[in-house]
Order: C-alpha cells, then sequence, then structure tokens
C-alpha cells in the first residue's frame, strides 16, 4: 500500500457518504423530472409507478413553462430574496456601526437585537400577520384609528383647522390581499433576519482596525469618508456571506407564505413546488429543477455585483 | 515652518494623571526624538500632539498658534504609525492619494503629487499593488508616501520600525534621517530603542513615567546624564554605576562610568576581577567582570581582538575625567 492509499481509504468512507447524500436527492428529481409521475390517477393508474417506461423527455418543463402561476411565482421569489437581501443588509451595517461603540447596557441591547432570530418562522408570520399588521386587530389598525383620531382633533383647531383639513383619512392596509401579501412576508422575514445580519456585521467590526482609523482622521477623513472607504469595504467580505446564506434561505420560504396568504397570488417556487407535489410529481421535480437553476444564477450575480461595487 | 511648543500639557485617564504639567519646545525643522522605556507616556504625548488625544489642560501651539482645540485634520501634521496603518482595499498609489483625495484636490495635481512622493521613496514599481503584497519595508515606506504628500508642517513617527527586522530597521533608520536632511521639515519621532535615538536625533527627549528627564542633543546627554536614569538610558552597553566605598572616594553616593572609559590590562589597573562572558563582535569585545568588589558585573569594552578568556584575571583603569558623579539623590554631581 502506497503512503496515499491509506489516508484515501480513510476518507472515503466520509466522501462517498456527502456524494450519496447530494447525488441521489438530485439524480431521483432530475429522473422524476422527464418521467410521467403522479400520485393518483384513475385513468391512467401506470403513471403512478416511477418507471422509465413513462418517458415524457422536457413535456414536465413544457407544462412547468406553461402554467400560469410559473413566471409569478419566479418573479415573486426574486422579489422577496432581493429585497429582504437589500433592507436586511442596509438596515444591518447601520445598527451594527449605531451599537459598535460602547454605551451602557450595550450587553442587554446586543442580546434584544439578536432575539427575534431565535423566533420560529411559523410563530413570527403568525405573530406579525395577526397581532401586528393585521388592518383590523392588529397594531397597524389601532395606529391607523390613532392617527385618524388624532387629524381629525387637528381639523377643528381654528387656524391650522382648515390645513390639516387638506390631509387625507389614512386607511389601513390589508396584508392578505393578493397585491399586498409578498410586502408582508418582506417585512416579517427582514424583521427576522436583520439581527443575522447584524451579528456577523458586528464581529466584523470589532476586528476593524483602530489605527487605520486614526491615520484616516489625520489625513482629514470626515465620519463619512471613514464608513465610505474604511469601514464599508472592511465589511465586503460578511456582506458577501451575508447576502450568500441568506439567499439560499430565503429562496426556499414555505411557512411565512403559507400562513400569510396560501399563496394566494404570493407563491414563489418552493411553493409552486409544494402545489404541483399534491399529485404531479413530475411537475414539482421539473420546477424543483428550475429552482436549482435560479439559485445559481442569483448567487451568482449577486456576488459578481458585491464584489464589484465595495472593493476599490 | 513647524514649531511645535507645548506648554503645562497634562493628560489624566480617568483619576491616573499619565503626563504631569509637562513644557516642551520643538524648534522648525528639529529631528526631536522621545525615548524612554515602555509605558512612559511617549506614544501619549505624540498623541496629544496629534490630536488623537484631547489634553486635560495646558495649551499646545504650532508655529504660535494655539491648536489645543484643533481637530487632528487641520494642524497640518501627518503621522506614520507602528502597524503602518495603510487602507488595506486600497492601491498603493490610492493610499498616498487618499489624503488629498480627502482635500478635494483636482485629480491631475494629485497623480503628480503622488508620483512625486513615489520616485523620493523608490516606490515607483509598486503603485498599482495592494499593502498586502508588500513587504514590511515597502509598507513603511507607502505610510512614509502617505505622509510626504500632504507637505504637513511636522510629521510624527510612532514607533515606525519596531516592527521590521533589524537589518531593514538599519536601512530605514537611515533613509529617515536623509529624508529629513532633504525636506527640512520639523519631525518627532518616539521609539524605545536608545540606538535610534542616538543615530537620528538632533534633540532627543529623555522621559520617565511622563516626566521629561533631560532633553538635548545625543551627545550631551552622552557626555553630562542629567541624572541616574538618563545615564542609565543612554549608551550601549549601559554603563556601570559603582556604589559604596569607591564612590565615596569620589565624595559621591553613585560613580558611574562607560564600559567604553575604562582600559584593560593582564598586569595592572585600579580594579581587579574575573572575565564571565566575553562578547567578541570582531571591531569591539565586551567582557563582563564579575568579583571586583565594585558591582554585582562591570562591562568593559576593549577595542579590536583582546585574548582573555573565561575565568581569567582582568585589570581595568577607568579614566577619571569621565567619570560621572552622581548624589544621594541620583542627580548629577558638578
Amino acid at each position: 500500500m502506497s503512503k496515499r492509499t491509506m489516508p484515501r481509504l480513510l476518507q472515503s468512507p466520509a466522501v462517498v457518504l456527502l456524494l450519496v447524500w447530494m447525488l441521489i436527492p438530485l439524480g431521483m428529481t432530475l429522473f422524476f423530472s422527464f418521467i410521467r409521475y403522479v400520485l393518483n390517477s384513475l385513468r391512467r393508474p401506470e403513471w403512478t409507478t416511477p418507471s422509465i417506461e413513462n418517458w415524457r423527455g422536457f413535456g414536465n418543463y413544457d407544462f412547468v413553462l406553461g402554467n400560469k402561476d410559473f413566471l409569478l411565482a419566479v418573479q415573486n421569489s426574486l422579489l422577496i430574496v432581493c429585497s429582504i437581501l437589500f433592507l436586511t443588509v442596509i438596515l444591518g451595517v447601520l445598527i451594527a456601526v449605531l451599537i459598535n461603540k460602547a454605551f451602557p447596557g450595550r450587553g442587554i441591547v446586543r442580546v434584544l437585537l439578536i432575539s427575534p432570530f431565535f423566533v420560529m418562522p411559523a410563530v413570527n408570520a403568525v405573530l406579525w400577520i395577526n397581532m401586528i399588521l393585521d388592518p383590523v386587530l392588529g397594531l397597524q389598525g389601532i395606529a391607523v384609528d390613532g392617527i385618524n383620531a388624532l387629524i381629525r382633533d387637528l381639523q377643528n383647531l381654528p387656524v391650522l383647522g382648515a390645513f390639516f383639513g387638506l390631509w387625507p383619512e389614512l386607511s389601513p392596509i390589508s396584508f392578505r390581499a393578493t397585491q399586498t401579501s409578498a410586502y408582508a412576508v418582506i417585512i416579517m422575514v427582514t424583521w427576522q433576519w436583520t439581527p443575522f445580519a447584524v451579528l456577523i456585521f458586528m464581529t466584523s467590526l470589532q476586528s476593524e482596525d483602530q489605527q487605520q482609523k486614526e491615520a484616516a482622521i489625520l489625513d482629514g477623513a470626515g465620519a463619512w469618508s471613514q464608513f465610505r472607504f474604511l469601514t464599508l469595504p472592511h465589511l465586503g467580505r460578511p456582506i458577501a456571506i451575508v447576502v450568500m446564506i441568506q439567499a439560499i434561505f430565503h429562496l426556499s420560504l414555505y411557512a411565512e407564505i403559507e400562513i400569510v396568504s396560501r399563496g394566494n397570488g404570493n407563491k414563489n417556487l418552493p411553493y409552486l413546488i409544494g402545489e404541483f407535489a399534491n399529485n404531479n410529481i413530475g411537475a414539482a421535480s421539473a420546477t424543483g429543477i428550475f429552482a436549482v437553476i435560479l439559485a445559481n444564477i442569483v448567487a451568482i450575480f449577486l456576488l459578481r455585483m458585491i464584489g464589484k461595487t465595495l472593493m476599490e | 515652518m513647524g514649531r511645535i511648543v507645548l506648554e503645562n500639557v497634562t493628560k489624566s485617564f480617568g483619576d491616573a494623571e499619565v503626563i504631569p504639567p509637562l513644557d516642551l519646545t520643538i524648534e522648525d525643522g528639529e529631528f526631536a526624538v522621545f525615548v524612554g522605556p515602555s509605558g512612559c507616556g511617549k506614544s501619549t504625548l505624540l498623541r496629544l500632539i496629534a490630536g488623537l488625544e484631547e489634553t486635560t489642560s495646558g495649551r499646545i501651539l504650532i508655529d504660535g498658534e494655539d491648536v489645543t482645540e484643533v481637530s487632528p485634520s487641520k494642524r497640518g501634521l501627518a503621522m506614520v504609525f507602528q502597524t503602518y496603518a495603510l487602507y488595506p482595499h486600497m492601491s498603493v498609489r490610492k493610499n498616498i492619494a487618499f489624503p488629498l483625495r480627502m482635500a478635494k484636490m483636482e485629480q491631475g495635481e494629485i497623480d503628480a503629487a503622488v508620483d512625486r512622493a513615489a520616485s523620493i521613496l523608490n516606490l515607483g514599481d509598486y503603485l498599482e499593488k495592494r499593502p498586502g503584497q508588500l513587504s514590511g519595508g515597502q509598507r513603511q515606506r507607502v505610510a512614509i508616501g502617505r505622509a510626504i504628500v500632504r507637505q504637513p508642517t511636522a510629521f510624527l513617527f510612532d514607533e515606525p520600525l519596531s516592527n521590521l527586522d533589524a537589518a531593514l530597521r538599519v536601512g530605514m533608520r537611515l533613509e529617515i534621517s536623509e529624508l529629513h536632511e532633504r525636506l527640512k521639515t520639523t519631525m518627532i519621532y518616539v521609539t524605545h530603542d536608545q540606538v535610534e535615538a542616538m543615530t537620528m536625533a538632533n534633540k532627543i527627549v529623555v522621559l520617565r513615567a511622563g516626566h521629561i528627564e533631560q532633553v538635548g542633543s545625543p551627545l550631551e546627554l552622552y557626555r553630562t546624564p542629567r541624572n541616574l536614569f538618563v545615564a542609565g538610558f543612554i549608551g550601549s552597553p549601559t554603563m556601570n554605576f559603582i556604589t559604596g566605598e569607591e564612590a565615596a572616594k569620589h565624595g559621591a553616593q553613585t560613580i558611574g562610568i562607560r564600559p567604553e572609559h575604562i582600559a584593560v590590562s593582564a598586569s595592572e589597573g585600579t580594579w581587579t576581577g574575573k572575565v564571565g562572558v566575553a562578547e567578541h563582535l570582531g571591531s569591539d569585545t565586551f567582557f563582563y567582570v564579575h568579583d571586583t568588589g565594585l558591582a554585582e558585573t562591570l562591562t568593559v569594552r576593549a577595542t579590536g581582538e583582546v585574548s582573555f578568556r573565561n575565568g581569567d584575571t582582568i585589570h581595568m583603569t577607568p579614566r577619571e575625567d569621565l567619570l560621572h558623579r552622581f548624589d544621594a539623590a541620583g542627580e548629577r554631581m558638578a
């Protein structure tokens, strides 16, 4: 046995296990996406078992592309993922910079800031949609009522009343509606994932070189220039990490969409896969392959963009 | 111009007074070195001048103008840091251009200034590289380049060579001295290494616990140290101190004699002892002599190759005219 055979041999179980773990599901998905395979069919009982006999070629892909919900689901996936990434990165950087300086009670503030991340996604969705965003019973409804009452009071003022008379009466937004349910998902997931971004950026800020900052101060850089030319480039890599990890997680959002609107006008790709998988496994698998392709495009595109803008 | 005056400057961190009231004048064009053991407040003093620390009381004047409350960037000073503090994601060119860019200078002027600085420091080949791709010495040169493009009224160096290896340090020491000759700008240089202080300075400021122990030219400090601390700090190897009877003979509490002011002989001399370790440097030989009855160890320098070995008896004669006498308080006696 040569010197290198032994280590290879010892490594092989782990490598094989990982390969099997990845390749078998991917291979099965690919296989199912090219055959007719449904869970239940009285007319064609032979389609209920996966078999090469039922080969359909790109028929499942054609079917998915022709589905009226598919394009909407892709758009929605991208809208939700990109909005969440945009918001969490900006909020994360701002909050991390804000709490980077020492102040009394910083430890408690940090723990409180991290805590949303420990709420379960489904619980998060239920809390937001029922207790906060609900147009009647939620905080939103109460707040809108309060503002409207205040404006009515102001309209009764002697002189300024006329001015306030020009203000419209606010009406609460229903976040379960077709047009707005995606925004509800964006808001609640942003709330939950901003702490993740804050956590990563905070640790990175701790390692920022203070002498570089002092050098920049002597070089005449103000607070904004220091942030723009030192802190932001320093955060380049952590931002890339946050974007990568979140892109992976949020492309597969499911619980929030289910709870907010049951996919009504607000499907993303995983939700569409779920709907197909009620019966049509072939179509669900084809959608799954589309989702894999989309995830790769998003990851590559986003990382390039960040790399270009932040590194000088 | 670059005359820096400190008037009654103090600095405290909480209750701890790091710099007790201190007065100091650094003339225009001088190369002043703050030297002292670690924790003596020399870096704090430099940061006070730079404006990176606020003075607790007292005034700092640059060219007669009170800058105590002026922000660091408006003081017209440039600083070179121990860790270089280069901006890691910018090329060397952008690093050097940064202060000019912050000053909203035109791009054409910036390029000209950067090229000028690069040619002074031989950085032409590295302008498009990142700091991470450079060696320690090159990084230090970039840091100096970033300082000189601004044409500051004074340069501040905070232990700039302590992260370099010994050979490079000697080279950079020369380069900085040459830069001073060339620019004739005031420079303030902080170091704990008395060799750097002796070789580079016009004026050495010896500090201990925030106090100025002595200010003077390198040779002044070498010839007439004002007290035991300065005498022990300046000069390498350090001065021999002898107390007791031998000192009393000279009417002092302590007498000091530098290793290079003792003549050695195999046969006769004022003092006798046994050679411990001998360090042969070729040009010089240092003997560490024990059992003299004067002090634990006496260090003696002999020029050239002298053949005393470990355990040999050695006779030593100090040069009486170069003997330093100190009183009970450790102050120099006339």
